[in-house]
């Protein structure tokens, strides 16, 4: 165990305990690693090298796998739709559940527990058990296979409204009373004094619903039917199967993940601490 | 709470302005929530096939014909092997990388970014990926395998291994994960108990049992209920990889559900499937509690 105060042990023991160390974080990190490694250089190979096992890097790298999917393929297309559909869920999750998460902390009626056991309640369910009723609904609203079905049926994150209301916990009562007595309203208490103060929650809120939105793939999946409206996730699927193409353009099919990939691989690596301090910060578990 | 001194002062805010901030969360939340859990219940004592505008209810028939199904129990059996299978490898190595990265190094970070990373990539992505590695001809994992002078498998091909494989990629999303959630629960152990600890000669190993877990229980109690929930509900990996074959090996219960419901349109079954996951979420997290109570320190 490699703890606190636990270094007075013999040298031999410490040169066991670091190279054990090494040898448990170097193969993780590898199994980790690999997949994502031997997509991009599975995706840079033509299809002889992808046929033969022996050679790991490409011969000479395919650029023109990539360029393909860009310029030449529905992807970019999947890309642009699970981005703008998530950033509205997303905006309309954050009123939605900054509202709520407001009127559970700072509102007093006579409701409010009971509120908070019912949103509590749903938080374990699993969801899937919603999606055949809410099929049905959107179904009746003349909404599958619509921008507008995807959107109207995500605009409540339960999770961002413990969230925000672990956040908002935080801060002290007078702060917000001592607004109201300067009349601001109970709406702009909301916006100028509480969320400016837990910037760092909506953050996270932002971050990881976006990333969740992002990635969707079952719901999405059994609303949407025509590719205009597919996010990434089940146009990959329908690139990954096309034409009974089933695993016979690997190179391609590896370019095109590769593209959804890499630039959420960046976009973490510029955000990573706010999932992480969300994630197993105060703001994740408490007892 | 309102402090008891101040209690005369106590008095409710505007019911306007109160369903003002609650409705745009909670319309949604009834409409799209709590109707469809209600309705499902419904639909599982009925008959319908979705295509006929008129159903019969038919009492618990749907429970028992689910009862006396030997896919039922299949698909059962499954979800417990699936979700044991994922629970204790994910639970377990992340507490160790946790432990190993706990204190920052040189490297630590780009370290945590690489086992964090899989987890905020799309599941269908890279589970495209894994089918390639797990190709039986010419897939690297068979590569690999028979340049370490084992036979190879078949993967994703047979149902003696499919399973196996759709854990293994399971695993590796969840990883990082559980990793995060154990780093930080390690930081809030306070020093004072290793101190105090080390005084009464608990180190290594002792320390580990005697200070680290106990102090670290709600975390993995915390995940233990996420992870079961999340296994519970897995589906992207397995409409990806297997869809549910071959011959059923990798069928859950969610994958069951979605087969019932939207292949067979069979909504009555497949809303008696959706039924006894939610009861299956509620026993356990319930059970869960109980248990914790033993185990975890607040």
């Amino acid at each position: 165990m490699n703890t606190r105060y636990s270094d007075n042990r013999p040298l031999p023991l410490r040169i066991l305990a670091l190279l054990g160390k090494i040898l448990i974080l170097g193969s993780a990190s590898i199994f980790t690693a690999f997949p994502f490694i031997w997509m991009i250089v599975s995706s840079l190979k033509t299809k002889a090298d992808i046929l033969n096992t022996d050679i790991f890097f490409p011969t000479e790298p395919q650029w023109n796998n990539i360029t393909s999917i860009l310029f030449n393929s529905p992807i970019p297309r999947y890309i642009f739709n699970s981005a703008w559909v998530s950033l509205v869920i997303v905006a309309l999750q954050i009123i939605s559940g900054a509202m709520l998460a407001y009127a559970l902390v700072f509102l007093k009626f006579r409701t409010n527990k009971i509120l908070f056991a019912v949103v509590m309640a749903t938080y374990m369910l699993p969801v899937a058990a919603t999606y055949i009723p809410s099929y049905i609904i959107l179904a009746d609203w003349k909404m599958l296979d619509s921008f507008r079905g995807l959107i109207i049926s995500s605009t409540v994150s339960i999770f961002g409204i413990f969230l925000l209301r672990q956040g908002f916990m935080q801060i002290p009562k007078g702060l917000v009373e001592a607004a109201r007595m300067d009349g601001a309203s109970h709406w702009r208490a909301l916006w100028e004094v509480v969320a400016p103060m837990t910037k760092a929650s909506f953050i996270t809120f932002g971050l990881m619903n976006f990333i969740s939105t992002y990635n969707n793939y079952m719901w999405p999946s059994l609303i949407t039917k025509s590719s205009e409206y597919f996010l990434v996730s089940q146009g990959l699927r329908a690139f990954f199967i096309r034409d009974g193409a089933y695993g016979t353009e690997w190179a391609l099919v590896m370019a095109a993940s590769a593209v959804v990939v890499v630039p959420l691989l960046v976009l973490f690596a510029f955000t990573q601490k706010w999932f992480i301090n969300g994630i197993g910060g105060e703001t994740g578990i408490k007892g | 709470m309102a402090k008891p001194k101040r209690k005369y002062k106590r008095r409710y805010d505007n019911t306007a302005t109160v369903l003002l901030f609650i409705l745009p969360a909670l319309i949604p939340l009834i409409v799209f929530w709590i109707y469809p859990i209600l309705r499902t219940i419904w639909l599982s004592f009925t008959n319908w096939d979705y295509i006929s505008p008129t159903y019969k209810i038919v009492g618990l028939k749907n429970y028992l014909s689910l009862l006396r199904n030997p896919r039922f129990y299949e698909a059962l059996g499954h979800t417990v092997v699936f979700t044991a299978g994922t629970l204790f490898p994910s639970i377990i190595l992340g507490l160790i990388l946790a432990l190993l990265l706990v204190k920052n190094f040189r490297g630590s970070g780009i370290l945590k970014f690489i086992l964090f990373s899989p987890w905020i990539t799309p599941t269908v992505a890279i589970s495209i990926v894994w089918s390639w590695i797990f190709k039986v001809d010419g897939g690297i994992a068979n590569t690999i395998l028979t340049a370490l002078n084992m036979s190879p498998l078949k993967w994703i091909n047979s149902s003696d291994t499919a399973m196996m494989s759709v854990i293994i990629v399971t695993v590796w999303k969840s990883l990082g994960y559980c990793m995060i959630f154990y780093l930080s629960a390690l930081e809030r152990v306070p020093g004072e108990l290793y101190e105090a600890g080390a005084l009464d000669g608990a180190y290594g190993w002792r320390q580990f049992v005697d200070i680290t877990l106990p102090s670290i229980s709600p975390t993995t109690f915390f995940l233990m209920i996420i992870t079961m929930v999340n296994s519970l509900q897995a589906y992207d990996q397995i409409q990806v990889l297997t869809q549910g074959g071959p011959s059923g090996s990798t069928r859950t219960l969610l994958y069951m559900y979605y087969q019932l419901g939207f292949n067979e349109f069979n909504m009555g079954q497949a809303t008696a499937v959706a039924v006894v996951m939610i009861l299956l979420t509620v026993g356990l997290s319930v059970i869960q509690f109980k248990v914790s109570e033993k185990w975890v320190y607040y």
